[in-house]
């Protein structure tokens, strides 16, 4: 209870007794007794959070600056920990970005919700400023040892480096052992914790799964880790364009309440109703607001009034109308969208991958938030079909690995019907295969279900949206098993008449007790009614056969096209502000439907309307063609172009996450549909 | 109308075979002319069922299922042609087999001959099918090609019956079933190779649902204060059941009467199939029904008349909802039941569908709890009464 609920009912509350004072307590001293609310309730969690804190970190700050991340992770087993079944830990977490200012080091290690995310509106991973602190708490509670910082920023000759440790009551960062030293980097930060915990590297809250997913959805990322008993591994990355930082947008107003909206509007004093209804939030214009009036018949007048001028009353009113006012979808300014491109490149990342589809929603509003869903489905090549697949939950790009059963993605996956998509499925369960799906939910505002962030709350909206997405990419996904099915159908024709039609022949001969030259006239009879059905077989297989190549192709050039852009991007990085009139929109157009515009996208139209900002390059990115989003390569297994992405260097056995393949296989074999080439005609 | 289909009981091996080596002959003239051959099969279902009551049993109509040889069709011509050479041998041997001895057979067969392995059989329903398809196509019983099932219900009882069997050397063997004792007599597969005879009057045959049931009364003494033939079902009734029927009523010509549930399973699926055969077995209804058979109940006013406890069908008992849905269909798509001759029948159809009430044939016994002979009594006196349909 806070003191002033205490004061405030004091008539009811026995007063406290004498001698016993109310105290407060620093944030600080509250997170350090509650560990466990912040994802450190166990020695495994520890681990993991603390790696996901830094990761966290190191990749918004790189984002944040436009840096390409290039992340190391190392764990290191220092010996036998105090607590039972636990290890003394190193881990150091290592990054190229920007580093942290001196004086922000101790605030960054060291004091709780010292951040610079917070209430900001935009998808950064990190939000309150909590983790990283709370990593450093665990690290001083189980070994009394201080985080060691190296940090560099770009102006600073020497790095920094020091150790940081929490001053719990007075929730400060305290930093000793300061020092300037050469690293040979032009800039970045590296974090050393010395603590007990247990690195539990497989299963679903496994540190690789961890990592698995983190690949996924950062392909810009470059990532090398050594753990223990794996050994050391890299994924490169494999686009060289960082995403774009979303800005801080003016709020939706759809996404207010009332009280939100009153006290939003106060804070605009005397500008005038229509100035701050049209500055104060997006996707409200002048005609917007003129139509608005018109259709809630409220008085014109109003809209030169000054806001402090116009009584609660009136905004009340002014709040019905606009809710009752169809508007457009947020913006995509303010979320982050991994794109379906980018998605496609990276899932390969995930290892033997026989094909994947990919979906990228349009932004929408889920519970007065601008929210995006994007998913993607991948099967593992040879896998085995009685497993659950593998599910990859991301809120914000972070990887969600706990309390699976609660999460809005997992109630999504579930209420889906997989059979019609190809896929088994026991009833109100996930579907099972040899399949990965990876559905992240960005937002700025992600509504979590507990303070570690694990799963996210599952309200109707935000569910139904994930469903909408999973069935996209299932129909994607659908169309090419069907695609697969029909060769493998067909072929399975040519091969019955293979092998059926003399057994046929034989028999009819032994039970007429014929001669064996009504046996051979037969037998040339028979080869004329067959080879006419075998060539039209033949004829549907090459055709089905051509359709799957001419979708890989495709899909091929796309890519390249992808990757080209994605180059010339990184060499003119330079704002050009003709390239920022003829930008599209980009969060109206549905990736199906950049696919159709290919021609207008790379011939930019000028639209009056198109407002100059920095997002051109990201809409200049989102007009091009649409990658084809449903593949397969064109051996199972082989990754193309992109480099292996699991180098075992020291490791005496591959991380067993990936390995970890679900049983099924889908109903039709895939394996079927590389027809021997001497069948075909 | 129905075209008249003449029982065709006794066809004798040599036409079976004569008829299936034409068969072979023709495909494999087709073949020799590049001709898709057609394979053509009498289709059974209900869509291709016809009845009329001076026949009495369900009749296929003129619906064929054709098979032409193509690239779909080629595998399930294959087995078919396969099967048929092993059933031939039967037949030519004399051998006998059952369809699940066959499947084993076919899988010998496939085990020694690598090149047959194309046509393995995954599991018996297979080799089962197959089976089916031969005998609809040269419309020969499943036993007239030496197939035969196992003998499964109509345990029959009587003090005044004589079986004489032809065994197939040409022997005889006689049964008189009241030297058996407690023993029941056990109908064959193939009831045409049995005789009938009663050594005194017999005055009606009880065919009973449960062969509990008709084992309680006969070791109540039913058989011995009445001049009768009690036979168990024995749920729906096997072949053997239906054409042991068959032999009683053409044979000694005695009033026969089915008594079991009252509800829409027993109605259409156990008392139809015994009085008019089933739509799945077109062609083999005219030795395997007999229609002469009455339905002594439970009949619906039984119900308030002996005050037997009646239940309400559970609707979420997924196979209870299938008969109440089966019983819809029958009412608007069985030609027995939309024939005006059956239209008692249909009425207690229409009555278990509209009122949703079971009441099963043991319920007699609650009438007088302490009386072991009051189910006799009640049957006996609705036979007596005409209190049937």
């Amino acid at each position: 209870m806070t003191k002033k609920s205490s004061k405030s009912n004091a008539d009811e509350t026995p007063k406290p007794r004498a001698g016993k004072k109310i105290t407060s307590s620093s944030t600080a001293e509250y997170f350090s007794k509650n560990l466990q609310q912040v994802g450190f309730s166990s020695p495994t969690k520890a681990v993991l959070t603390t790696v996901k804190e830094a990761v966290d970190n190191s990749l918004d700050a790189c984002e944040d600056h436009g840096i390409l991340p290039e992340i190391n992770i190392s764990i290191e087993k220092l010996g036998p920990g105090t607590m039972k079944n636990t290890d003394k830990l190193r881990i150091i977490v290592d990054d190229n970005g920007p580093g942290i200012p001196d004086e922000d080091i101790s605030k960054v290690f060291g004091e709780y919700l010292a951040s610079s995310k917070f209430g900001r509106g935009r998808c950064s991973r990190g939000q309150q400023g909590i983790g990283i602190s709370a990593a450093t708490t665990w690290a001083l509670q189980t070994t009394a040892t201080p985080v060691r910082v190296i940090s560099k920023t770009k102006d600073q000759r020497k790095a920094v480096s020091c150790s940081v440790e929490v001053d719990l009551k007075n929730n400060k960062g305290l930093t000793r052992d300061r020092q300037t030293i050469d690293w040979n980097r032009p800039h970045g930060t590296s974090v050393e914790f010395i603590m007990e915990g247990r690195c539990q590297l497989n299963g679903e809250a496994g540190l690789l799964s961890y990592l698995r997913g983190n690949v996924l959805v950062n392909p810009h990322m470059t990532l090398n880790y050594t753990l223990p008993e794996v050994g050391s591994a890299t994924y490169e990355r494999v686009t060289k364009e960082v995403p774009h930082v979303p800005e801080p947008i003016e709020p939706h107003p759809h996404t207010m309440k009332l009280g939100e909206f009153m006290a939003h509007g106060r804070l605009f004093g005397r500008t005038k109703l229509q100035t701050w209804l049209k500055t104060g939030f997006s996707r409200m214009s002048d005609n917007v607001i003129k139509d608005m009036w018109k259709a809630q018949k409220l008085p014109m007048a109003l809209l030169s009034k000054g806001v402090e001028s116009v009584s609660d009353e009136q905004l009340k009113a002014i709040y019905a109308a606009v809710h009752a006012t169809t508007l457009m979808a947020p913006s995509t300014q303010s979320v982050i969208s991994i794109g379906e491109d980018a998605m496609s490149l990276s899932v390969e990342r995930l290892g033997e991958i026989d094909f994947f589809a990919v979906a990228t929603r349009k932004p929408t509003i889920c519970d007065f938030k601008p929210i995006q869903v994007e998913i993607a489905i991948a099967r593992i090549h040879g896998g085995e079909s009685d497993e659950p697949v593998q599910v990859l939950r991301f809120a914000n790009r972070v990887p969600l690995q706990f309390d699976k059963a609660a999460c809005a993605i997992v109630k999504a996956i579930t209420t889906v019907n997989w059979r019609a998509y190809g896929l088994r499925q026991p009833k109100d369960s996930l579907p099972t295969g040899p399949y990965i799906l990876a559905i992240s939910v960005v937002s700025p505002f992600i509504k979590f279900k507990n303070a570690s962030k694990e799963t996210i709350d599952a309200s109707d909206e935000l569910v139904e949206e994930i469903r909408r997405a999973i069935m996209q990419a299932g129909q994607r996904l659908a169309r090419h098993l069907s695609r697969e099915n029909k060769a493998a159908d067909l072929e399975e024709k040519i091969q019955h008449i293979e092998k059926f039609g003399p057994v046929l022949v034989d028999t009819l001969v032994r039970i007429t007790k014929s001669a064996e030259k009504r046996k051979e006239a037969a037998y040339a009879g028979l080869k004329k009614i067959l080879g006419r059905d075998t060539d039209v077989a033949q004829n549907k297989l090459a055709s089905a056969e051509t359709k799957l190549d001419e979708a890989n192709t495709a899909r091929k050039k796309r890519l390249k096209a992808f990757r080209d852009e994605d180059s010339a991007l990184d060499a003119m990085r330079a704002p050009n502000p003709e390239d920022v009139e003829t930008s599209l929109e980009d969060d109206e157009i549905d990736a199906e439907e950049i696919a159709v515009s290919k021609k207008s996208a790379k011939e930019p139209k000028k639209s009056p309307k198109s407002p100059k900002s920095p997002q051109s390059k990201k809409s200049a990115k989102a007009a091009k063609p649409s990658i084809l989003s449903v593949f397969a390569p064109e051996k199972p297994g082989k990754k193309g172009k992109f480099k292996e992405p699991v180098k075992v260097v020291k490791a005496s056995k591959p991380p067993k996450t990936a390995s970890k393949k679900p049983t099924a296989k889908p109903a039709k074999a895939p394996a079927k549909k590389t027809k021997p080439a001497a069948n075909k005609k | 109308m129905a075209s008249i289909h003449k029982p065709r009981v006794g066809r004798v091996n040599a036409d079976i075979l004569k008829q299936c080596l034409s068969v072979c002959d023709g495909m494999l003239t087709d073949l020799e002319k590049a001709r898709r051959p057609v394979l053509k099969a009498t289709k059974c279902s209900l869509d291709n069922s016809l009845y009329d009551h001076r026949l009495g049993y369900l009749t296929p109509g003129d619906k064929k299922v054709s098979t032409e040889l193509n690239v779909s069709s080629v595998k399930k011509m294959s087995r078919a042609i396969f099967m048929l050479e092993v059933l031939l041998r039967n037949l030519e041997t004399g051998s006998v087999n059952t369809k699940r001895e066959l499947y084993y057979i076919s899988k010998g067969e496939i085990k020694h001959n690598p090149l047959l392995k194309a046509l393995d059989f995954g599991d018996q329903d297979e080799s089962d099918e197959v089976i089916d398809f031969i005998c609809e196509m040269i419309e020969a019983y499943r036993e007239e090609m030496n197939c035969f099932a196992n003998d499964r219900g109509g345990q029959t009882y009587s003090q005044q019956l004589v079986v004489t069997e032809t065994m197939p050397d040409g022997t005889q063997a006689v049964i008189d079933l009241s030297q058996l004792g407690t023993s029941p007599f056990q109908p064959k597969n193939r009831p045409q190779n049995l005789t009938l005879k009663a050594k005194k009057k017999i005055d009606f045959g009880l065919i009973i649902e449960s062969e509990g049931t008709a084992n309680t009364l006969v070791a109540n003494g039913f058989t011995k204060r009445h001049n009768s033939i009690v036979i168990g079902a024995g749920g729906v009734p096997s072949n053997a059941v239906r054409g042991w029927a068959k032999r009683i009523q053409d044979q000694l010509k005695i009033p026969l009467f089915f008594y079991g549930d009252l509800d829409a399973y027993t109605i259409q699926n156990i008392y139809r199939t015994l009085k008019a055969g089933s739509a799945s077995s077109l062609i083999r209804n005219s030795d395997f029904s007999a229609p002469e058979v009455r339905f002594l109940g439970v009949l619906p006013e039984d119900i308030t008349k002996y005050d037997l406890n009646d239940y309400a069908v559970n609707d979420k008992d997924p196979s209870e909802a299938r008969s109440l849905k089966k019983a819809k269909d029958a009412l608007q798509n069985d030609p027995f039941f939309k024939d005006k001759k059956n239209r008692g029948l249909a009425e207690i159809l229409e009555w278990l569908a509209k009122n949703k009430r079971r009441c099963e044939q043991q319920s007699y016994y609650a009438v007088a709890p302490r009386d072991p002979q009051m189910a006799e009594k009640i049957i006996v006196e609705k036979i007596k009464r005409g209190n049937f349909v």
